[in-house]
């Protein structure tokens, strides 16, 4: 899994979100953090293509985010903060399905690779529940598995623990972990990415800093603090 | 449509949904209680724009249709769209899209409060009442049979409080215009 | 939260395909209006509430659901006993009456999925011509259904803020925030519906 980005540039009426960024990142766990409004939302949000670069390009595994914007959305998946506005089917299952529906497979297939997910995940027991009576993190889990049933290679979770309370975060922090797939997490939740193999830093739409998850953490309680 | 549009209209329709789902509320200074669910397609056509707001009104149509409880007072199903009233239902679509029209051609942003107050309450009295009735009397009058006349001026004793909802939703469009406006404004 | 109005059973009805079932309803309609024969329309009448009750629902049930409706069939019937005369009453209401209850005989033997399938079935010419895609109906029917019960209850979140500070619980000033913090949301359901690979234009 190789993402590229090559003078990739995001700007928005009047303003840069993002200031050209050259990056190689192949690590199995990649920690981004900054300030609100530092870019590291933008820049993750160009790696699955939801966001375009306004100059510079981004590859993933050789695609091109523009250019084959399906394919290479097809190798990532993305969480987001709120468990709420990722589960848009009633029942788990048919959301679970949701996503390989949208690939064209046969009903037996999806219906199997619904059941091996929720299997992986421990939930085959929520299968027909009803979404909105699930816990937040019932809910993000669910949104973990609906998301990873398409078999992406990376995933991508956006501050997943920000509304959840301790217990789910616990939960969720040790899914990830065991999550075989690269994963790349935004958060505000130090601990989270503390054990991580690069944690890189954003600050003003620029890097600021990128390293082992110690140096990063203490560069960015720097610009923080000030 | 995009993604978005998608969402923007499934979410109005379940609040329409819900409004159908709230007792009905009275207003302070008239003791007549309004059934939320056809103020919701005065605000669909206010907020959402013609396109966008007929979509939602047609969404909880064929919600109910297929089956689901989503009518005034949970109810639902093809018999609601078999008695008298089905005209007034019908008309709800084209109502909201007239509605949203009127919306979008006559209000603008950057327009005196009045301005935009008149022009709502011109959408929905338009769109949300008369292009209602439109649909709603003739079908009403056809299955009256010879008592067309009188079913018809009885039907005109639900329009005192028909005026009442298009002030609300002039009132209320305006708000969420001021709060987060989704109207798109055409020339 | 919205549960379907269909009930499981093994009726003629329910074993009827879909379309055939609004082919006859709409049949039905047409040779309703069409005869003004008290000596059709009455066995008609009894005929429908036979059929509906066929469906396993049971009297009580049926009673409920189509009271409403019924009510406003009596109504117009009325009209016509103070209008026009009593047998054109009695024409009037069996032949609302009947059409109402077949309808709900329908309902009762027709699920959703059942539905959607016989929508996306007619859809299909429909897409071809860019109107409409049956992927976007479905998943519309299936966000509706998945947020009532949140919008619903953030109503109630809202009118219990009113009653703490003392405020009466009014249209406006619970409905306009209602509004604008559901729609607020479209933008992060939408990316997360694309995330998946929905992708609209």
């Amino acid at each position: 899994m190789d993402i590229v980005f090559t003078a990739a540039t995001v700007r928005y009426a009047g303003r840069v979100a993002l200031h050209p960024l050259d990056l190689a990142l192949s690590e199995r766990r990649i920690g981004i953090v900054g300030l609100n409004g530092s870019g590291k939302t933008t820049m993750a949000r160009l790696i699955n293509g939801l966001v375009k670069p306004t100059e510079g390009s981004v590859t993933v595994d050789g695609l091109d985010t523009v250019a084959d914007e399906k394919a290479a959305r097809g190798k990532t998946g993305f969480i987001f903060q709120n468990p709420q506005h990722q589960m848009i089917l009633p029942i788990l299952a048919e959301d679970i399905a949701f996503g390989l529906k949208n690939r064209g497979l046969a009903k037996a297939e999806i219906t199997e690779r619904t059941e091996t997910i929720l299997a992986r995940f421990g939930i085959s027991h929520l299968a027909r529940r009803r979404v909105h009576e699930l816990s937040g993190g019932e809910t993000q889990l669910a949104a973990i598995a609906s998301v990873l049933v398409t078999g992406p290679d990376l995933l991508i979770l956006d501050e997943p623990t920000n509304q959840l309370d301790l217990k789910n975060r616990a939960l969720i922090e040790r899914t990830v972990a065991g999550l075989p797939e690269h994963v790349i997490v935004i958060t505000h939740d130090l601990a989270l990415i503390e054990g991580f193999d690069r944690v890189l830093v954003f600050h003003e739409g620029r890097l600021a800093a990128d390293s082992r998850p110690a140096e990063a953490i203490g560069a960015y309680r720097k610009i923080a603090a000030c | 449509m995009s993604t978005r549009d998608i969402v923007l209209v499934a979410l109005f329709a379940a609040i329409i949904v819900v409004l159908g789902l709230l007792p009905p509320i009275t207003l302070g200074f008239i003791p007549v209680p309004i059934t939320a669910q056809s103020l919701g397609v005065m605000l669909a056509g206010c907020i959402l724009g013609a396109r966008r707001g007929a979509a939602a009104v047609l969404l909880v149509l064929l919600l109910g249709a297929i089956g689901l409880p989503v009518f005034s007072g949970g109810r639902g199903g093809l018999a609601v769209f078999a008695g008298p009233t089905a005209g007034y239902l019908v008309g709800f679509v084209p109502g909201a899209y007239v509605c949203g029209l009127i919306a979008e051609r006559l209000v603008k942003e950057d327009q005196a409060e009045l301005s935009q107050f008149l022009s709502f309450l011109a959408a929905s009295v338009v769109g949300g009442i008369a292009v209602v009735y439109l649909f709603g009397i003739p079908w009403l009058t056809y299955v009256s049979g010879k008592a067309f006349f009188g079913t018809a001026a009885a039907s005109l004793v639900f329009l005192p409080g028909d005026l009442i909802k298009a002030f609300v939703a002039m009132l209320a469009g305006r708000a969420v215009l001021a709060g987060y406006p989704l109207l798109p404004q055409r020339a | 939260m919205l549960n379907a109005l269909d009930i499981e059973g093994d009726s003629p009805l329910h074993r009827m395909p879909v379309r055939g079932k609004l082919i006859l309803l709409f049949s039905a309609a047409v040779g309703l209006f069409v005869v003004s024969d008290l000596r059709l329309l009455v066995p008609a009448l009894a005929l429908s509430a036979g059929l509906l009750l066929s469906t396993g629902i049971g009297a009580g049930q049926a009673f409920r659901r189509t009271r409403f409706v019924l009510f406003t069939v009596l109504l117009v019937a009325a009209a016509n006993y103070v209008f026009v005369s009593p047998h054109e009453a009695a024409v009037v209401f069996c032949r609302l009456a009947a059409l109402v209850l077949l309808a709900a005989a329908v309902t009762a033997t027709t699920g959703i999925s059942a539905f959607m399938d016989e929508i996306a079935r007619l859809l299909t010419p429909l897409e071809r011509y860019g109107f409409v895609r049956a992927a976007d109906v479905s998943l519309a029917v299936g966000l509706v259904i998945r947020f009532v019960p949140e919008i619903l209850s953030r109503y109630r979140d809202i009118a219990e803020a009113h009653r703490a500070r003392g405020l009466p619980v009014r249209p406006l000033t619970t409905l306009v925030p209602l509004i604008i913090l559901t729609l607020k949301d479209a933008d992060t359901i939408a990316m997360a519906i694309d995330a998946r690979g929905f992708r609209r234009h």
